[in-house]
């Protein structure tokens, strides 16, 4: 029989202390005769089952088990859904909504209009309003909409590791603020322009005197240390293009995403590429050790190893007539110098310098604009208003953490900051939070300081919090929310300093408010509305600092700290050098667990997935090692690179027109975020483990190395003493979007199919129409020619074009590819309005991505060892009018609409990828497996409810945002007005700060997009096919200096 | 009988040598061949069988493999869309081309010696073009409405788009399957009245009762039967041109450098019709031996197919450079890189596979020493079809993966999957010609007797010549055609 020693036996009667009620004196007074009479109605022989367990007992442990056998089958949702009782003012459900809000971003905010669907942020733009942001985005503020919903932030605050509660951390707060006279706080977060986080800083100091304050940034802004020496308040250049002549680089990629102000330079770069009236145009110089996206924007570019930067721009500087004192060094008298001085000279207030992130070069070429007059015309000094907090990052923190080992650090809050990532690993931080007893990290995931702080918040996403900030020019803005936290315990990190500051739990909104009052003035509440409408508080720019009030001499300080540094004007130093960079898509790691970045392509090596070690093909040569292209895949040799703080261990990949013996690795990579999800599980039969790219815990972990073990304590971004690099292993796949065949064969043949035409300013000059000099004579068709063998044959006459009449909209894009700098703006853009899967690093190495724009990239000239230009080209859809894909389809999946686009009917389509083929473009894309089917939940929230999702198996391609063109159709039928020119404007067009792609109406002669299609400068790509394309290009020009065109 | 077949003889001259080995009587050539369908199954047939049977099932794994996960399983990628599945379908309908040919075309230009090789050829172009149809139906993304292209009035009123050629190989390959399987039916009645007729078992005798549609030998069905053998000889005849030229349409009409060829309807014709006779002989050479027909199927048979393969491969191999002379006489620049990079680049060891193969090897074919023996036309045979189907991945992989626009070149390599099913194929064609071999004459008996010596009326009375002539009895003296 079964056992079941599950229930106590019942406690007899008599056993049972004194109960209030009795049913008899006998029972009161507990005699065991009454008991004996009363304790079992059977006779003894009969009493009770064999085993312990009564069959009462069994029959209830029965009928609980069924009963909560069947509960388990019906339970009922928990989750509340609410329809609107009341419909919220001016909700139309299905028609999307736009807040102006900003992002926060290298300590500026990079203001923005984000689209919302009955409630959620589906899509990011640049405010159009906003004196800065023109509307235009960078990859960072498109792809933060997926960090949003990003499945493995994390959601609840954890105590030692264990989850706990927000009022449980407010208890704690408030207990330690309680102690605030002698605890020993300190904070360290990201720099930041927030007018409220500022406020809370001088309340957080007010409050504890001990107060530790530390701003720390993993890619720290140079430009800023180099024009703020010696000022009072913190200030930062702003360079003007649009007014500049003659522009000089070192090493700076002012054009990248990651530049704090490249919507403005980049906006003002192609303004100043434009021929102007006068017939003149821009000429950039770039001295860099990497090819980055300037370098390929360059007229004149020159590889130059990081280390011998200083040395090259003082001997720049020195033929400017600044900075006598330098020393002469073999740069002095080099042809590129003495052009580049000379032109520069000329240029006098219209030349300008910038550099990156190398402290000396930012102030030699801080001299340099001084010298030439340029301050107040292209580069103006900006005076924030703070006073600034931090000129040498790491010297703070070296204290800092001095101070944490010492235990002299009671509580450390952590906002928004990784330091035990990404801090160089020699700094130990991670073992000096343990020797501090209470570490408080907020963050939007469990990161690497998560795991090893006592308390960790969630942090808020700026979509889902109250904030404000300046943008890079100074215009203040508030930072909306769009949507209420989506994990409960989130809160902002205003809210989190505020209560540390006070002991009491404030809202962001309140604290934000507070901070605006004296702001805007007494009638707040307009005013206040004003502001989070516009997104922006007019006349609140940064005043620039009135030229000739430099405090200290940008150039003495600079030879300065080079005399300090070594050699400063000596010849270039043997031996090899390791240079350190933000990525261009993950940054410093806080994108790392975004797959749209994960999977965008470096706008150069076209590499996903991985960070990898750029060299050039003779560093590459004489480290013997390789990256060979195996049947399609790219097996790189893995090197171990050494420096005095310790080594890792990374893939290779050869680029050319790369500084020899220079050895460039990124930031952002080896991340290992804690994800709660399940891991998908799999079997042999089933892929989808294989293909899921969120199958596999945090998007992040995992992917690359993190070389936080190698950087120099200092934070230098250059290490050249001591460096060592050895080949360790090799046959390590690496996943590039390009180059499946050999790199430069592939671009010799593109330019010689002219491809990708382009020109100098004077062939430009002597011939505008250089675009069509390569095409045969085109074939004018007239219909009447050709014989007919129906009358009336003309396909406007026939019965399904009149049933079905052409529109009044012709549909045409035409982009610029003198302004286009490839800064993949538009990809991501693209990305997030068409919901376009990610497909992870195997498949891109199987040649199955799926972005609809792709910039294609080709090196002209010069081969792969010396020093190539590099050309981008953005490739969408083109749109035939003479589609090659619609004709070969055999069930009609992809057809032309009457307004001249070529659609493609994604619930029509089976698959059978002709069309692809027959694409002489190959801007087709194939679902190879079911991307949208594995995932996760809250990354559909992301999706545009308004562009289908593409199951497995369907092609699908660029539709030139067809659904914001209907969108305009039914705008304009309702208001019953013709479509206005620009009203339409695709993905990329908006993204895009270069201005680069127009889009429009054809049909209508007045529009900008037939004012490009005028432009003698206009092309079609393999316009010889006749397949009639409605993308066009206008051709490139280049201004090189004559004197540096003859030698080369 | 017929008229037909013995007016055939009429091209025959007189020093050819016999057609058939032995002295071989109507009765031998009966039980030659009725009796390897009616013996008890030899042990080493089922051994057969249950290879094929493996590879059918692996066939079906992999299909369901594919259908569960998608497409990705295969190699393919964005330049090259289409991989394995297309090389194999255009291979198989090639070779499905030997069968109908042979029947139809010799028979309309009264090649006698084809009686004995039609019947199994036949059978190897059904299961063949079976073998085909399998891939562009198992390729889309979406199988479940492959139905689709398919013209069927829906409430959708969605139709198909009649412009694509892939449509029209639906209609070619399907077309093309209906008749060859009628034409094959047909062609056997008499022959399964033959094994009715000497059937002991009951219910044998039903079925092939059943199957052989009542025939009796009387003159009336012989009349009938010719008459509609000749008839679906002649619809079959321009369906041997036209499938393949269909499935080289996929090809030739889109704008693909390196496809889009007018050259290729007649090559890839001529290609076909080399691939299916390498195939026939591969099989032949086997079957002859394994069943003991060398007296039926002899060598005289197998050197006439042999100098059809020198002349289909010698015709595929001037298109190959023709095809190269005409991408430079063009001026198209990206013609001449495809076939620049079809020659030098990453496929070159793909594409001199096939040149060796199709072009060089036949070749050995011009002596006749060669073209008899037996060992050497079966290595050429099994290359050729190597090469065949290298011919048509060159086509398809290494035009697709370098086109216009170099970023979005890549390479192509097939996955496990795409190598497994393919072998899967060879085990549906296998399974289905093993069960022909046992089940089905595999030699066309009747036809067989046509021309054998004693068909020929005149034979018995000891003056003929050996063999059958023109039999016109009613209409002239009886005179033998060569006297």
């Amino acid at each position: 029989m079964i056992e079941l020693p599950v229930l106590p036996t019942m406690p007899s009667e008599d056993a049972a202390p004194r109960s209030r009620f009795w049913r008899s004196v006998q029972q009161l007074q507990g005699d065991p005769a009454y008991s004996a009479f009363t304790g079992s109605e059977l006779l003894p022989e009969a009493q009770g089952p064999p085993s312990e367990t009564s069959r009462r007992q069994f029959l209830q442990i029965m009928g609980a088990s069924m009963a909560l056998a069947g509960l388990t089958a019906c339970r009922k949702p928990v989750e509340a859904i609410m329809p609107f009782a009341q419909k919220p003012e001016e909700m139309i459900p299905g028609v999307p909504m736009q807040y102006a809000t900003g992002m926060e971003f290298r300590g500026t905010l990079r203001p923005l209009v984000v689209e919302s669907t009955d409630g959620r942020p589906t899509k990011i733009e640049g405010n159009p309003e906003h004196p800065e942001s023109n509307g235009s985005t960078g990859v960072f503020e498109q792809a933060s909409l997926l960090a949003l919903y990003d499945p493995d932030r994390s959601r609840d605050v954890l105590l030692d590791g264990v989850a706990s509660d927000w009022n449980a951390f407010v208890r704690f707060a408030a207990e330690r603020h309680a102690e605030r006279a002698t605890g020993r706080l300190a904070v360290l977060v990201r720099a930041s322009s927030s007018m409220t986080r500022l406020a809370l800083r001088s309340e957080l100091e007010a409050a504890w005197p001990g107060l530790r304050w530390v701003e720390y940034d993993a890619v720290a802004d140079e430009a800023r240390r180099a024009y703020g020496m010696g000022r009072r308040n913190a200030v930062r250049p702003r360079f003007h293009f649009d007014r500049a002549r003659v522009i000089l680089s070192l090493d700076g990629d002012f054009l990248d995403s990651t530049d704090p102000d490249h919507l403005h330079n980049t906006r003002g770069f192609a303004r100043s590429r434009a021929v102007d009236e006068t017939g003149e145009m821009s000429r950039l110089y770039v001295a860099e050790s990497v090819y980055t996206v300037t370098g390929g924007a360059a007229d004149h570019r020159l590889a130059v190893r990081r280390s011998d930067l200083p040395a090259f721009a003082a001997a720049i500087a020195r033929r400017l007539g600044v900075g006598a004192g330098g020393a002469a060094s073999a740069w002095t008298d080099h042809p590129w110098v003495v052009a580049v001085a000379d032109d520069l000279a000329q240029a006098g207030p219209r030349g300008l310098v910038v550099a990156g992130d190398d402290l000396a070069a930012q102030q030699l070429a801080f001299a340099m604009n001084l010298a030439l007059g340029a301050t107040g015309t292209t580069v103006d000094v900006l005076d924030t208003g703070v006073a600034e907090f931090r000129l040498d990052q790491a010297a703070e923190l070296e204290t800092l953490i001095a101070d944490m080992l010492r235990g002299e650090v009671d509580t450390l809050l952590l906002v928004d900051v990784n330091p035990v990532y990404d801090l160089p690993s020699s700094y130990g931080f991670r073992e000096a939070m343990a020797r501090v007893p209470d570490t408080v990290h907020a963050g939007l995931h469990l990161d690497e300081t998560a795991v090893a702080a006592r308390w960790h918040v969630p942090l808020t996403h700026y979509l889902e919090a109250w904030s404000d900030g300046r943008a890079y020019g100074g215009t203040m803005s508030v930072v909306q929310p769009l949507i209420a936290p989506l994990y409960e315990a989130a809160h902002s990190a205003i809210e989190i300093l505020g209560l540390l500051a006070s002991g009491i739990d404030r809202s962001g909104y309140d604290l934000v408010r507070r901070t605006w009052g004296p702001l805007i003035g007494p009638d707040f509440e307009t005013s206040w509305r004003r502001v989070i409408h516009d997104g922006f508080l007019p006349g609140t720019a940064h005043p620039a600092v009135a030229p000739g009030t430099e405090t200290v001499d940008p150039l003495q300080s600079a030879l300065e700290a080079l005399a300090e540094g070594g050699a400063p004007a000596a010849a270039a130093t043997p031996g090899l050098e390791v240079v350190f960079h933000a990525d261009s898509r993950l940054f410093d790691g806080s994108f790392a667990n975004n797959a749209w970045l994960q999977e965008l392509p470096d706008a150069v090596s076209k590499v996903v997935w991985d960070n990898v070690a750029l060299m050039s093909p003779a560093t590459a040569r004489s480290l013997d090692v390789r990256v060979e292209l195996v049947n399609g895949k790219h097996h790189a040799d893995r090197v171990q690179i050494a420096t005095p703080d310790g080594s890792v261990d990374l893939p290779v990949w050869i680029l050319p027109g790369l500084a020899d013996d220079s050895v460039h690795v990124t930031l952002g990579y080896g991340r290992e975020i804690t994800s709660r999800r399940a891991r998908r599980g799999g079997n042999l039969f089933d892929l989808d483990h294989r293909t899921d790219v969120y199958g596999q815990g945090a998007v992040a972990t995992g992917i690359g190395v993190s070389v936080a073990p190698i950087r120099p304590r200092s934070m230098a971004t250059v290490v050249s003493e001591s460096v060592s690099i050895t080949r360790s292993g090799g046959d390590y796949l690496v996943a590039s979007t390009q180059d499946h065949g050999a790199l430069p064969e592939d671009s010799a043949e593109a330019m010689n199919r002219g491809l990708y035409r382009q020109a100098t300013l004077e062939e430009y000059r002597a011939n505008p129409g250089f675009v069509s000099d390569s095409e045969p004579e085109p074939i004018r068709e007239d219909w009447a020619d050709y014989p007919a063998l129906w009358q009336n044959a003309h396909p406007a006459d026939q019965p399904a074009t009149k049933d079905n009449p052409y529109s009044p909209y012709q549909w045409g894009m035409v982009i610029d590819l003198n302004a286009c700098t490839g800064c993949n703006a538009c990809l991501v853009a693209c990305q997030a309005e068409n919901n376009i899967q990610v497909v992870g690093k195997d498949q891109v190495s199987r040649g199955r991505e799926m972005h609809w724009i792709r910039l294609d990239r080709y090196f002209v000239g010069d081969g792969a060892e010396g020093s190539p230009e590099m050309v981008v080209q953005p490739v969408p859809c083109m749109h035939c009018e003479n589609a090659p894909c619609e004709s070969v389809c055999p069930v009609a999946a992809t057809v032309h609409s009457p307004d001249g686009t070529n659609q493609m009917i994604y619930n029509r389509c089976i698959g059978t990828r002709y069309c692809a083929n027959n694409c002489p473009y190959k801007v087709r894309r194939f679902n190879y497996y079911n991307w949208t089917g594995t995932l996760p939940e809250s990354l559909h929230m992301a999706s545009n409810p308004n562009v289908t999702v593409r199951s497995r198996g369907v092609m699908e391609k660029c539709s030139y945002c067809i659904q914001r063109v209907r969108e305009a159709n039914r705008r304009s039928n309702l208001e019953n007005r013709p479509i206005r020119d620009g009203e339409v404007v695709t993905a990329c067009q908006q993204a895009c700060p270069a201005g680069a792609i127009v889009f429009g109406d054809l049909a209508d002669p007045e529009s900008r997009v037939a004012a490009g299609r005028r432009n003698p400068r206009r092309y079609e790509l393999l316009a010889e096919l006749s397949v009639k394309p409605r993308t066009s290009y206008l051709g490139r020009i280049r201004n090189p200096n004559p004197r540096l065109e003859h030698q080369a | 009988m017929s008229t037909v077949p013995h007016s055939a003889q009429t091209a025959q001259a007189i020093d050819d040598p016999p057609l058939f080995g032995a002295d071989l009587s109507f009765h031998d050539v009966t039980e030659l061949v009725s009796h390897h369908t009616e013996k008890k199954t030899p042990t080493a047939w089922f051994g057969a069988f249950a290879l094929a049977n493996a590879g059918l099932l692996l066939l079906v794994a992999m299909i369901a493999y594919l259908f569960w996960n998608g497409t990705g399983v295969w190699g393919l990628n964005n330049p090259v869309g289409w991989g394995y599945a297309i090389v194999n379908f255009v291979f198989w309908v090639g070779i499905g081309h030997a069968g109908t040919l042979i029947s139809a075309i010799l028979f309309l230009f009264r090649q006698p010696w084809r009686t004995a090789i039609n019947r199994s050829a036949e059978a190897m172009t059904i299961f063949a073009v079976m073998c085909a149809l399998i891939f562009p139906t198992i390729h889309v993304g979406r199988v479940w409405v492959i139905y689709w292209t398919l013209p069927i009035p829906n409430q959708m009123e969605m139709w198909p788009q009649f412009k694509s050629p892939l449509l029209w190989d639906v209609f070619a390959v399907s077309v093309y399957f209906m008749v060859s399987a009628t034409f094959w039916y047909v062609g056997m009645v008499p022959d399964l009245a033959s094994l009715r007729d000497r059937a002991r078992s009951l219910w044998r005798r039903r079925v092939l009762g059943v199957l052989s549609m009542g025939w009796s030998g009387a003159n009336r069905h012989w009349r009938n039967y010719e008459k509609a053998y000749l008839l679906l000889a002649a619809l079959a005849t321009p369906l041997v041109l036209s499938v393949h030229s269909v499935v080289s349409f996929d090809f030739a009409v889109s704008i693909v450098p390196g496809w889009h060829t007018t050259i290729f309807p007649p090559y890839f014709v001529a290609g076909a019709i080399f691939s299916g006779f390498a195939m026939v002989v591969t099989l032949l050479v086997i079957s002859r031996k394994v069943y003991g027909l060398e007296n039926i199927i002899t060598v005289n048979h197998l050197e006439k197919m042999n100098i059809i393969i020198l002349l289909t491969g010698t015709i595929v191999g001037f298109a190959y450079i023709t095809e190269f002379f005409i991408a430079w006489y063009s001026g198209v620049p990206y013609e001449q890189y495809a076939f620049l990079n079809r020659a030098f680049g990453p496929y070159a060891w793909a594409y001199w596979i096939m040149m060796s193969c199709n072009l060089l090897f036949p070749q050995f074919f011009w002596f006749k020493k060669l073209r008899r023996s037996i060992p050497f036309m079966f290595a050429v045979s099994i290359t050729t079809n190597i090469g065949m189907w290298f011919e048509r991945f060159v086509i398809t992989v290494t035009s697709l993966h370098r086109d216009y626009l170099p970023s979005s070149w890549d390479y192509y390599s097939p996955t496990a999957v795409d190598i497994l099913t393919f072998v899967g194929t060879f085990g549906l064609f296998f399974t289905l010609f093993l069960l022909f071999l046992r089940f089905a004459p595999m030699v066309a008996m009747a036809e067989v007797k046509y021309v054998m010596p004693q068909a020929d009326p005149h034979f018995y009375e000891g003056h003929g010549d050996g063999r059958a002539g023109a039999d016109e009895p009613e209409v002239a003296p009886s005179v033998s055609p060569t006297s």
